[in-house]
């Protein structure tokens, strides 16, 4: 499926291209490339920087240990761990989410899982220096400030709303 | 952005020198690694930069003003929210979307809207969270998370 991803995305700028076209001529087609061509020559240090990063990260962060420091924990102190881990994980969804689904196995609470992935996705420190480098100082500290106690509150919540159902989302993984 | 890139290229340095310097062989599977990631999200980059380069030329100011703009209010937060589901990819690709969006005029407010959007609730990434923590799960965080980029977005455009 992911394969197919970027296929059905290359028809958004394909239908900007006749857009461009369109209202100025083969010329601001071209432009609308060159332009393009431009942005990304622009950033190719920064991107080459970032892969090489989250690479050795992958290889140097042991993930054994963070999965022992999550499912241990259980409680205000389980959710803190949680939240702590997520932010410090490294990689997109086919790394962190393998993880969660093993803590979700071995016992973790929903609290936790929770507050683990939605750390992921507001706190990740790995995604914070490309998020500064591309959006801005102002949007990306705005961003951050906004929802900084998003994944402790959302790991109580929860817990409380629907922690008594663990059994049966756990029963639900495939 | 020359701070980031060469604060990135020192860390990347540093990760580097402590790599090679367990004698594990941890730099080369650092760097394969890291090369795989690039390799694989290429196609993306490319079509993400023509479209960052389309949105330039075709510069929709008055559109994404009049839509995601400081005014657009709750349905330029719920616009917003949408789109930052609908976005594909990582960081590395969603990112200048959203900064040409920013730069074309959309609302301090939309703009965190959409980042958080994107970050909790990214249809892409629940393709993920359903094979692997099944729908249950899914059902309760993400329900939890949709009302995250509204608040988020609502609280920053009302103090900005």
């Amino acid at each position: 499926m992911s394969d197919r991803i970027p296929l059905l995305l290359a028809l958004v700028p394909l239908g900007l291209a006749g857009l461009a076209w369109w209202r100025g001529g083969v010329e601001l087609a071209l432009a609308g490339l060159v332009q393009g061509s431009n942005t990304l020559l622009s950033v190719i240090p920064l991107l080459i920087a970032a892969f090489l990063i989250a690479g050795l990260i992958q290889t140097l962060v042991n993930q054994e240990l963070v999965t022992r420091w999550l499912g241990a924990g259980s409680g205000w102190r389980g959710i803190a761990l949680a939240c702590l881990g997520g932010a410090l994980i490294p990689g997109g969804p086919y790394v962190y989410y393998p993880i969660a689904a093993a803590l979700l196995k071995s016992g973790a609470g929903l609290g936790v899982l929770v507050a683990f992935v939605t750390a992921k996705n507001l706190w990740s420190v790995s995604r914070l220096p490309m998020e500064f480098a591309l959006l801005g100082p102002r949007l990306t500290v705005i961003r951050f400030a906004a929802t900084l106690i998003l994944p402790p509150v959302l790991g109580f919540l929860a817990e409380f709303l629907f922690g008594q159902q663990i059994e049966r989302i756990r029963e639900a993984t495939p | 952005m020359t701070v980031a890139t060469l604060s990135l290229t020192i860390l990347a340095a540093i990760l580097l020198l402590y790599a090679w310097r367990r004698n594990d062989g941890s730099h080369r599977r650092g760097i394969i690694l890291g090369w795989k990631t690039l390799r694989r999200t290429l196609p993306l980059l490319l079509v993400a930069f023509a479209i960052v380069g389309y949105v330039n030329v075709l510069s929709p100011q008055t559109m994404v003003q009049a839509w995601l703009g400081p005014d657009s209010g709750w349905t330029g937060l719920l616009l917003a929210e949408g789109l930052g589901m609908l976005l594909p990819g990582g960081p590395y690709v969603v990112f200048p979307l959203i900064a040409v969006l920013y730069r074309a005029g959309a609302g301090i407010g939309p703009a965190v809207t959409l980042v958080t959007s994107w970050a909790a609730l990214a249809l892409i990434s629940v393709s993920f969270e359903l094979p692997f923590m099944g729908w249950r799960f899914t059902a309760v965080r993400w329900g939890l998370g949709l009302t995250v980029p509204l608040l988020a977005g609502g609280m920053v455009q009302l103090i900005f």
